[in-house]
């Protein structure tokens, strides 16, 4: 085009020339989408184009599976079926006893003149798509902003906390599971009731609980439950199994390695729990100041390294047991 | 002839992108080759004039958007392996194919290094070796590819190119 010697192979600009001005859109757009956060807005747009092929995509996933059913023997239905009414049998027993336990503990939290417990409802939502590269911990559910999902809620499953949703579009929203690196969890030691902040480790699912002394008292196959104190997870969720402990005298904390409680990858179904702070938002004007600052989204700002260890040892409190939300003290005015 | 091509490029593009997008997980996941940028390097060395390094940034971008990474950061790297491809496309057609998958797995590793790159300036961390195993995958889907293109049409795309012009 430009000189007459490649204008016999047509071929526009120089590769090199492309390369260029491709790069630089390309790093334009990284710092503006890292720095400024402009790109929300287009990113939903974009999500909304894609969403049919994410659909599409999982159609097969879904056939298989329907297929599978289908022609799974009836002998397997059958003891399906009866290790699920067992299992029934044995959840009905404790939710009797949890009814009547809540009910105790609704009026014990009446005499203390405490916080009342606010219950949580969830909605059921489906994995479509895991995140492909190995660093960031990441899927992606269907239900997104139009069916009231928004970033922060606490993400469950049957058997503790799978992550938190960090981004929605209208009918996706993405969750950044507890494995990932950019996620901290307050926890508490269910056996000692001692409180920490719980950081995933990025791959080979684990989850790290680093800034505690050596001298700390977590055993191997404690389990880590959710405090409550952030006002976004629920308190009591299991989040972790301690299965290392790494007591080096000449580092300064305690190597602590745990693996996540919720069946990370094994499961389709996840439950989207509703934030309190979003749900009511007016009622809580009372509870302590640490819900406020983690109410907004703990995943993107969260490097409390000066604060951690300080927050994390100052209360061993072995008086509070794990399942209580954590400050009752100064709830009641 | 040029437009019904064309249209066949972006169809491609596109169920690369779907198989991308398929619920990967366990090993598939960790083998998953990056459907898109073989199918890029195809048509890269296929029909230049049709698929250029422009054509790798939009899928790069489109890579972006359906994973939530950060906006770019696939472009860059497609469109830094697209201008590799592209720069030695005309010594292509002196190479058999067992050559040219080397070629193509030596592209697949710049995309992933660059991406590695990349998330190393975002805070992450060094991975293992298997990260790199999607390359290896990759290189093989190409040599499925080509192995079909060729015996469908004419052995390299010296006699394509020539047909068309």
């Amino acid at each position: 085009m430009e000189q007459p010697t490649t204008a016999f192979f047509v071929r526009g600009p120089q590769p090199f020339t492309r390369l260029v001005f491709f790069s630089i859109l390309s790093l334009v757009l990284m710092g503006v989408d890292a720095r400024l956060h402009y790109l929300t807005e287009v990113r939903q747009g974009f999500m909304g184009l894609l969403h049919p092929l994410q659909v599409a995509a999982n159609m097969p996933g879904y056939w298989y599976r329907q297929t599978v059913e289908y022609w799974q023997g009836h002998d397997a239905m059958l003891a399906d079926n009866r290790r699920l009414r067992i299992v029934n049998l044995q959840q009905g027993v404790d939710l009797q006893r949890l009814r009547s336990m809540e009910e105790e503990n609704m009026h014990l939290r009446q005499l203390l003149g405490a916080v009342q417990e606010i219950k949580q409802p969830a909605q059921l939502a489906e994995i479509m798509n895991v995140d492909r590269d190995p660093f960031t911990q990441r899927v992606v559910v269907n239900l997104g902003s139009r069916h009231g999902i928004t970033t922060g809620q606490a993400v469950a499953d049957g058997m503790g906390v799978i992550g938190q949703v960090t981004r929605t579009y209208p009918f996706s929203s993405e969750v950044t599971l507890v494995t990932d690196k950019s996620l901290a969890i307050p926890i508490q030691v269910e056996r000692s009731g001692l409180r920490a902040i719980a950081f995933g480790h990025g791959r080979d699912n684990i989850i790290d609980l680093p800034y505690l002394p050596t001298n700390v008292d977590i055993q191997e196959g404690d389990v880590l439950v959710t405090s409550g104190i952030d006002g976004v997870y629920p308190p009591g969720l299991a989040v972790a199994r301690v299965t290392s402990v790494e007591r080096d005298s000449d580092l300064t904390f305690a190597r602590i390695v745990c693996e996540p409680a919720a069946g990370i990858e094994q499961h389709r179904q996840v439950l989207l729990l509703k934030t309190p702070l979003v749900a009511e938002a007016t009622p809580i004007p009372d509870t302590p100041a640490v819900t406020t600052p983690s109410g907004k989204a703990p995943a993107q700002t969260a490097k409390p390294k000066p604060s951690a260890p300080a927050s994390a040892t100052a209360a061993p409190a072995p008086s509070t047991p794990a399942v209580l939300p954590a400050p009752p003290a100064n709830g009641g005015t | 002839m040029y437009t019904t091509k064309s249209r066949f490029i972006y169809l491609s593009l596109l169920l690369a992108l779907f198989m991308s997008m398929l619920p990967w997980s366990g090993s598939g996941l960790m083998l998953r080759p990056d459907f898109v940028m073989v199918t890029l390097i195809f048509w890269l060395c296929r029909a230049p004039h049709l698929c250029n390094i422009g054509t790798a940034w939009i899928a790069g971008l489109l890579i972006d958007l359906a994973t939530g990474g950060l906006f770019g950061a696939n472009a860059f790297a497609y469109s830094l392996t697209a201008f590799f491809a592209v720069i030695y496309q005309r010594r292509l057609t002196l190479f058999n194919i067992p050559q040219l998958a080397l070629f193509v797995g030596a592209l697949l590793a710049v995309t992933q290094i660059t991406q590695l790159v990349l998330r190393l300036f975002a805070g992450g961390s060094i991975p293992d070796w298997h990260y790199f195993l999607p390359s290896l995958t990759g290189t093989l889907l190409w040599i499925v590819l080509a192995v079909l293109s060729a015996s469908g049409t004419a052995p390299t795309g010296a006699a394509s190119n020539k047909r068309r012009s």
